[in-house]
């Protein structure tokens, strides 16, 4: 039985065959990922959301934060041709 | 097709979105640009051509033309209803206050001893005013407390 820290689903587990032949668990601490534009899924610049500071977190711009700067182009340009 | 008077909006930058008007052209590659600021709070500055999407509206407008000569010709051909845009309100006159005159100072010191005089007295009499009103507030603040630990 793994000891009382480790019996948490905070952690990631893996079992593994070791060299020796024995079966073991490996335990990994799981990590946020990054901020993703919601229409083509890249990540986006410029931005921090664990700072303190409002302006780390976000991007003066239209969609800032939410879309990358290529796509938010295409929706200026789709609503200004009548879209 | 980017000339002085073409309506755009602009695409790129902390501004996008908004809409603009051409004054004037710089280069094969730039282009004065301006709101007017109290429209659309875009600057006057030059931007790029690669980061304005134009408008099928055109004004008449001299080059160099300043932001009050636009307003005018906006009225007139109704531009704020074909783009959706609210018209900008007059701003609130700040009414001049009057300067204070300080007091002429007297010169000699007696007189400016009588007059610190004075004025010690008045400060003593408010000063017992001011602690007889807070004796009467801490006596009914005391029972308001008393009351909440019960509950």
């Amino acid at each position: 039985m793994p000891r009382p820290g480790l019996r948490v689903r905070a952690l990631r587990k893996i079992r593994k065959k070791i060299p020796g032949g024995a079966s073991i668990i490996f335990y990994f601490k799981k990590k946020p990922s990054p901020v993703k534009c919601a229409k083509c899924g890249k990540p986006l610049h410029g931005i921090n959301p664990k700072s303190k500071k409002k302006t780390d977190r976000k991007v003066f711009r239209i969609y800032g934060g939410y879309l990358c700067s290529a796509c938010a182009k295409e929706e200026i340009k789709a609503k200004a041709r009548g879209g | 097709m980017f000339s002085a008077g073409r309506l755009c909006v602009k695409t790129a930058g902390r501004e996008a979105g908004k809409h603009c008007v051409i004054v004037k052209k710089i280069d094969e590659k730039f282009v004065m640009v301006t709101g007017p600021r109290e429209v659309t709070n875009v600057r006057r500055r030059k931007c790029n051509i690669h980061h304005l999407e134009p408008l099928m509206i055109k004004i008449d407008i001299k080059p160099d033309a300043s932001d009050e000569e636009i307003i005018k010709v906006y009225e007139k051909e109704k531009i704020y209803e074909k783009l959706g845009i609210e018209k900008p309100k007059p701003k609130p006159k700040k009414e001049e206050k009057p300067k204070e005159t300080k007091p002429e100072k007297k010169k000699g010191k007696e007189p400016a001893k009588k007059a610190k005089e004075k004025e010690a007295k008045p400060e003593k009499e408010n000063a017992e005013k001011k602690t007889e009103a807070k004796k009467p507030e801490e006596k009914s603040a005391k029972p308001k407390t008393q009351e909440k630990k019960k509950k």
